[in-house]
Parts: C-alpha cells; sequence; structure tokens
C-alpha cells in the first residue's frame, strides 16, 4: 500500500525511478569492449563471447565470475551495491576490465 | 640450450620456406592447410604438456592451448566446409607438421622441470613463427574475404599466446 501510494505520487511529479538498463559488453581476445563500464544497481551486464574460443568474466573481488563462456553464448550479472569491480578473463589474463556501479 | 637452438634453427628453415616456396604467395587451400596444422600442432604439444608437465602453471597454458586452438579449428573447418575449398597439403604445412613430431620426439625424453622449460620455450618460438607467417604470408596471400577475416580474428590470440608464453618462459627461468 506504501510502495503504490509513492509510485502515484512519483508519477504525478514525473520523478518516476529509471528503469534498470541493460548494457552489452562484447569478449574477444583483445579485450573487453568497453573495456570500462558506469552502471546503477539493478542494471545488468551482459557480456557476449564474440570469438572463438572460451572467455570469462571474472571479478577480482569476487562479485561476480561467469565461469566458461562459450562463443557466441551470453552471460548476464545484475549490478549489485555501489563500488568498483576490476575483472578479468581467467584463461586470458591480458582481457582486463571495470564496473563501477554508482 | 641444444634443444632451443635445434627448435629455432626449424623455425628459421619454416619462415624460409613460408616466403620462399610460393611464387605468388600460397592458395586458399594452401592456406586453409597451414592453419589447420598449425592449430593441429599445437594441440599436440598440449596435450603431451598436460600429463608430462610439472607447473600448474603450464599445466593451464597447456590446457588453454588446447581449448583456443580446437575453437579456431573449428571455425576454419567450418568455413573451409562452407567455401568448398579443400585443405591442400604444401611445403609450409609440411614443414609445421615435421618441426611438430619432432618437437612432440624431444619433449617425450624430458620430464620434470626440464620437461616444462623446454614445452614452454618451444610455445614462445612456434606463436612467434606462426605470428610471423600469418603477417607476412598468409594474410597478404588470402584471396576469399572470409579466409582472410578469419586469419584477421585469430591472429590476437596468438599475439596473447605468445606474451602469455614468454611470460610463463620468465617466471620458469627464475
Amino acid at each position: 500500500m506504501v510502495s503504490l501510494t509513492l509510485a502515484g505520487a512519483a508519477a504525478s511529479t514525473g520523478e518516476t525511478k529509471s528503469k534498470p538498463k541493460t548494457y552489452v559488453i562484447s569478449m574477444q581476445i583483445v579485450g573487453f569492449d568497453p573495456p570500462e563500464l558506469s552502471v546503477k544497481p539493478g542494471d545488468r551486464v551482459t557480456w557476449e563471447n564474440k570469438d572463438l574460443f572460451p572467455h570469462t568474466a571474472t571479478a577480482d573481488d569476487k562479485a561476480f565470475d561467469s565461469k566458461s563462456i562459450a562463443p557466441t553464448a551470453k552471460w548476464t550479472w545484475v549490478a549489485g551495491k555501489p563500488g568498483t569491480h576490476t575483472y578479468v578473463c581467467s584463461f586470458h589474463p591480458n582481457m582486463k576490465g571495470t564496473i563501477k556501479v554508482q | 640450450m641444444k634443444t632451443t637452438q635445434a627448435a629455432l634453427g626449424g623455425f628459421l628453415a619454416l619462415a624460409f620456406a613460408v616466403t620462399s616456396a610460393y611464387a605468388a604467395g600460397p592458395t586458399d587451400p594452401q592456406i586453409a592447410a597451414i592453419v589447420v596444422t598449425a592449430n593441429q600442432v599445437d594441440i599436440d604439444a598440449g596435450k603431451l604438456a598436460l600429463t608430462k608437465a610439472s607447473s600448474p602453471d603450464v599445466k593451464k597454458f597447456a590446457q588453454l592451448m588446447i581449448t583456443d586452438h580446437t575453437g579456431v579449428n573449428k571455425s576454419a573447418t567450418e568455413l573451409v566446409t562452407k567455401l568448398h575449398v579443400t585443405p591442400e597439403s604444401n611445403p609450409t604445412s609440411q614443414s609445421l607438421q615435421k618441426g611438430g613430431d619432432e618437437n612432440l620426439a624431444n619433449l617425450k625424453k624430458l620430464s620434470g622441470k626440464a620437461f616444462d622449460k623446454a614445452y614452454v620455450d618451444h610455445e614462445v618460438a612456434y606463436h612467434q613463427a606462426v605470428l610471423d607467417a600469418v603477417d607476412t604470408t598468409l594474410i597478404p596471400s588470402a584471396q576469399n574475404a572470409e579466409l582472410k577475416a578469419l586469419l584477421v580474428k585469430v591472429r590476437p590470440a596468438f599475439v596473447a599466446h605468445l606474451d602469455h608464453a614468454k611470460k610463463l618462459q620468465g617466471e620458469l627461468g627464475k
């Protein structure tokens, strides 16, 4: 009931909370593209493997770990609380990326 | 050291074969055979290393070589099938196969740290040699656009593998 009231109030003032967005990061052995991404809590980040062999998106702080993503496959993570997560492909250490949750 | 010199001698011969064996560069069927052989040779070395290497990092690298080069060969095979290109054996693919067979024979005699070092040294030289061939001969010679695109797409993998192998080489040398 409370949430309904709040939602109604927000709608009437035009201050609706923005819907979660979906971002796509492509995975290739030359690196993650884009290598750095800023998102908000609740946003979805999808990694797409565009290579001919598996990759992973593995956060150094263990916030997420896709495990092996096969060629042409995808994996999605929903951003949690604010923070900066550096991550790598655990197979190809030259592939590095950063997700900032703001 | 002797092994490394022999391996490097083989690669110089390979580089020479690649650059001089074709008056007008290899044909697409020949390039297809070179690509498939180059990948298979490294897969075979990786499989041996997976059973004989002592360092966990070397084993991990060997598994990566098997996985990545298998992926490349799958795509290469699918492409040549689609293009109705039949891979054609040629001096370069034969040289690659011969070098690979000699490497396996040499590695089978070794064990422990000596094996790890010989395997990784060879991986460094091998990826450098294949990369040089990709840059100087295979990409410039490829006629079919999709075959050329595949070579361009896999090139960074050879660079990454080379860097990875060099890093391992440095760690093993400590």
